[in-house]
């Protein structure tokens, strides 16, 4: 049995040491928003963030996160409301299909967190998630905008 | 789906396909039964009809026929019904209706799917009226309970109001009276000039959930007892299971059953993970069949073979083999394009459940009936007793008509009654296993007389589509596949001699299907590159030389125009500030009864990369119901079409395909996305469709663009294989 404390609630699973972090979360402590894509982490759908830093899912040992704090989409709203990217990703009607949003917002979460105020080429450089309905200008529009949000609620 | 839906399914000539057509699709070789699939409900307290239902609340809970994948159906169709009913967007709970009768609204009422960018076009009178019809029936149950005349009542949204007393009744009051009246015959429709939802950018209904991680899609569907299943399909197209040792990880942790699936085999175990981890252990040897020799360079060879045959003729006119022989300069080429993938973000699943009277599938689809008609097949049920559960679809794109993964699902279910199975394939297997669009290759040769004007136009047209492949009972001629070579007839462009000539050169045993856009895809970027190229015979430039061929067209001519404005047009290359080359290139292409131009700024550096900088386009689909989804798909199709161009190609070889993930099937990444500007052009032309019409033309201006900056002309796509 592994603890794992996903968006601040501790979860007992049954997870051997290798399984990927990912399944760990979807179908043992069934937070569902975090997605499956490629398996190989370079899709970026699987995003969470561990002790706050940007990780891909999976390809990350449950090992790995222990003792750490899981944050997933569903973990990103506070008291206060949503996060200022999903505000912005609600309000400029990002996603499309939907499907890959959730961690491209998780991805967002992370750059604002670490830089408040990205430029559009850190923007760039950071936003690096795939998406196949092609959302990408409104991804980045939607980061700029949540700095925005974030800079207003600080 | 194909054009062919546009071109050959008319009323009288669908009726004219009559029991071959009229209630069956063949798909994966199962016939869609005809009849009833609703499982038997009773009318609900407030359901005013098929689509509309009022809580007491005065929620209105719309059951929509068409899914949602991306393309805005859950907001553009709901919005359709709203101004006719009359109450705000945020009223309305929209959810996907059940199998049954009623939701075949497509085709003189006999078909039900999402694809062919038909939702809007195909549903706007239906939504409308049924909008009318439900606020018609509220309005009598109004006028009734104050004894008026509903001629003295009006609306506001979710309210009925005495216009002389101003007496107010919300519809959630008035809900379950209205439910019970009998719908009005032919009630007017509002006077276009009141809308205030139908042509306005309205916003989408499934942002929040989609940003907040609860929006399921199938992969998240969560059923008691639920078991998972992992899946291996043989990996030579034919081939099939010879023997596996399921005693080798039966004992592995979770483990609970290996079963044959169609196909393949897969392990049960109580998650994912166990079942993947299991299936990779597992001894499994394959019976290769007779494809392990194919290769697509070989079947490449094929249809380059073909472009030399006469083929049969899908449009002629005035004499184009005649013409040439007078004309003052000549010019040919030969075009390619690969096999390549749908790679929906989610990939293939499906979970079932089927019991001894009762099969429940909850199945990501863009074809409902499609799921009840091979439920049926395989548990023996009638479809009444197959229940189908539509969550959101992480991507379609023509990938989900076809069956496949659904059938593994309800095959293990059948097995393990009473157990909710889930199928979930990697993105290796899905990709492996994919319906792709088909490998397909063109001969372009025209005459210009010498001042540079066309005077005949020759294609060869060479392949086999997926029209001809899975719904051969469309065609009206099995020679001539529409998916084949749509797009390289009817051009606007004043030719006087042209004609196409199609070469059926099947491609079995590849799995091949509706790819967005379909034939569109390659022909428009066979065809808008060469006409490119008889504008540079014609020593023209590019947007000029097409310009004057559109003299007769208005609308063809107002779209190009329109796109090269927004551009600001420049028909030679040119130097930034910076010392980096750039140039433009333009294409235009109708499809789905959408006009769409799309100019591209392509810029290339010393050691030769390039980059697509900037894609200005122009759309007239009549009218755009929601302008805010239709440029958002014109984003998305150029998107597509874009990653398609640069990077995807599917290969095989021994029968094998050899590209398993994004590392060697690589889609458009966030930095390879251009800037793009939409401009809608609202024509009043008849409806056209939306989901598509963006993704042929983006190649063929990016190309346009590259020949300009390097004197290369790209005759075979991905363009990954050259050096510029």
């Amino acid at each position: 049995m592994t603890e794992l404390k996903i968006n601040g609630k501790s979860h007992t699973v049954d997870a051997e040491d290798d399984m990927p972090l990912l399944w760990a979360i979807r179908d043992l402590a069934g937070y569902t928003g975090t997605k499956f894509g490629c398996g190989i982490g370079m899709c970026g759908a699987c995003s969470v963030l561990l002790d706050g830093a940007l990780t891909r899912s999976c390809v990350t040992p449950v090992s790995a996160a222990k003792g750490k704090a899981i944050t997933t989409i569903e973990g990103l709203a506070t008291e206060k409301g949503l996060h200022p990217a999903q505000q912005a990703w609600v309000e400029q009607d990002v996603p499309q299909c939907g499907y890959c949003q959730s961690g491209q917002i998780i991805a967002a979460a992370a750059l604002l967190k670490e830089n408040p105020h990205p430029s559009e080429e850190e923007i760039r450089a950071k936003m690096v998630n795939l998406c196949r309905c092609g959302t990408y200008q409104q991804i980045f529009a939607a980061v700029k905008r949540a700095a925005e949000i974030q800079g207003a609620q600080s | 789906m194909s054009e062919i839906m546009n071109i050959s399914m008319s009323r009288r000539q669908f009726l004219g396909l009559g029991a071959a057509a009229g209630a069956s699709v063949f798909l994966l070789g199962v016939t869609l039964p005809a009849g009833c699939a609703r499982v038997e409900q009773p009318q609900q307290a407030g359901e005013l009809n098929a689509f509309i239902g009022i809580d007491e609340k005065g929620q209105v809970v719309f059951q929509n026929p068409f899914i949602e994948m991306g393309q805005g159906t859950y907001t553009s169709i709901p919005a359709i019904m709203a101004e006719e009913l009359d109450v705000a967007m945020a009223a309305i709970q929209v959810v996907q209706a059940p199998p049954g009768p009623e939701y075949k609204i497509m085709f003189d009422n006999k078909m039900r799917f999402t694809g062919g960018s038909l939702s809007v076009r195909s549903s706007y009178m239906t939504m409308r009226k049924a909008g009318a019809t439900a606020r018609a029936m509220l309005v009598q149950a109004a006028a009734e309970q104050w004894s008026v005349k509903p001629g003295d009542c009006k609306t506001e949204p979710g309210t009925v109001i005495h216009t002389a007393t101003g007496r107010k009744l919300s519809y959630g009051e008035l809900a379950e009276k209205a439910a019970k009246l009998a719908p009005p015959k032919d009630v007017p429709l509002k006077d276009d000039a009141l809308f205030r939802l139908i042509g306005q950018p309205v916003k989408r209904t499934d942002s929040l959930v989609k940003s907040t991680g609860a929006a399921e899609f199938g992969i998240d569907v969560k059923v008691d007892g639920m078991l998972h299943a992992a899946v291996m399909q043989s990996p030579v197209f034919g081939g099939s299971i010879a023997s596996y040792d399921k005693n080798a990880v039966l004992k592995m942790p979770g483990v609970v059953a290996v079963e044959d699936v169609p196909n393949g085999v897969a392990v049960i175990a109580d998650h994912f993970w166990h079942a993947k981890k299991a299936l990779e252990k597992l001894p499994v040897t394959f019976n290769e069949g007779d494809n392990a020799n194919f290769s697509s360079t070989g079947y490449q060879a094929k249809l380059l073979a073909a472009l030399g045959e006469p083929g049969h003729v899908a449009e002629e006119v005035g004499d184009p083999a005649k013409a040439p022989a007078s004309a003052a300069k000549k010019i040919e080429a030969e075009y390619h394009a690969p096999f390549i993938a749908h790679v929906t973000m989610e990939p293939m699943n499906c979970t079932a459940l089927v019991t001894k009277d009762r099969c429940t599938v909850w199945a990501p689809n863009q074809g409902v009936d499609f799921v009840v008609g091979v439920a049926a097949e395989i548990t023996g049920l009638k479809p009444e007793a197959i229940e189908v559960v539509t969550p959101f679809l992480g991507g379609g794109f023509g990938r989900r008509f076809v069956m496949d993964y659904a059938i593994q699902a309800i095959t293990l279910a059948k097995k393990h009654p009473g157990k909710p199975i889930k199928v979930i394939w990697t993105r290796e297997e899905d990709i492996k296993h994919d319906h792709y669009r088909p490998m397909s290759a063109a001969k372009f040769s025209a005459g210009l007389d010498k001042e540079g004007n066309p005077v005949a136009l020759q294609v060869t047209s060479v392949g086999e589509g997926p029209m001809s492949r899975l719904m051969p009972a469309f065609l009206k001629n099995p020679d001539l596949d529409t998916s084949v070579y749509e797009g390289t007839v009817e051009l606007p462009y004043a030719i006087p001699n042209k004609r196409t000539n199609v070469v059926t050169v099947p491609v079995k045993p590849v799995p091949i299907g509706f790819w967005r856009s379909v034939g569109h895809s390659q022909n428009c970027f066979y065809k808008e590159s060469f006409i490119d190229e008889m504008a540079h015979a014609a020593d023209a430039d590019p947007l000029e030389f097409r310009l004057k061929l559109l003299a007769e067209q208005p609308r063809f001519k107002k779209v190009l125009e329109t796109a090269a404005n927004l551009a600001g047009w420049k028909g030679k290359p040119w130097t930034d500030q910076q010392g980096l080359k750039r140039a433009m290139g333009c294409a235009l292409h109708e499809s789905f009864n959408s006009i769409v131009a799309e100019v591209a700024e392509v810029s290339l550096n010393p050691d030769g990369e390039f980059k697509v900088e900037k894609v200005w386009c122009a759309v007239d689909c009549g009218f755009a119901v929601n302008p805010a989804i239709v440029m958002r798909q014109m984003e998305s199709g150029i998107c597509y079409g874009l990653s398609a161009a640069m990077g995807e190609e599917i290969t095989l070889e021994k029968g094998r395909v050899v590209q398993g993930n994004f590392d060697n099937y690589p889609i458009l990444r966030p930095d390879q996305m251009p800037a793009v500007e939409v401009e809608i052009i609202n024509s009043g032309a008849p409806l056209g469709g939306i989901g598509e019409p963006g993704t042929p033309v983006i190649a063929p201006a990016v190309c346009n663009a590259l020949f300009l900056l390097s004197g290369q002309r790209v005759r075979s796509l991905p363009l990954s294989q050259y050096t510029f």
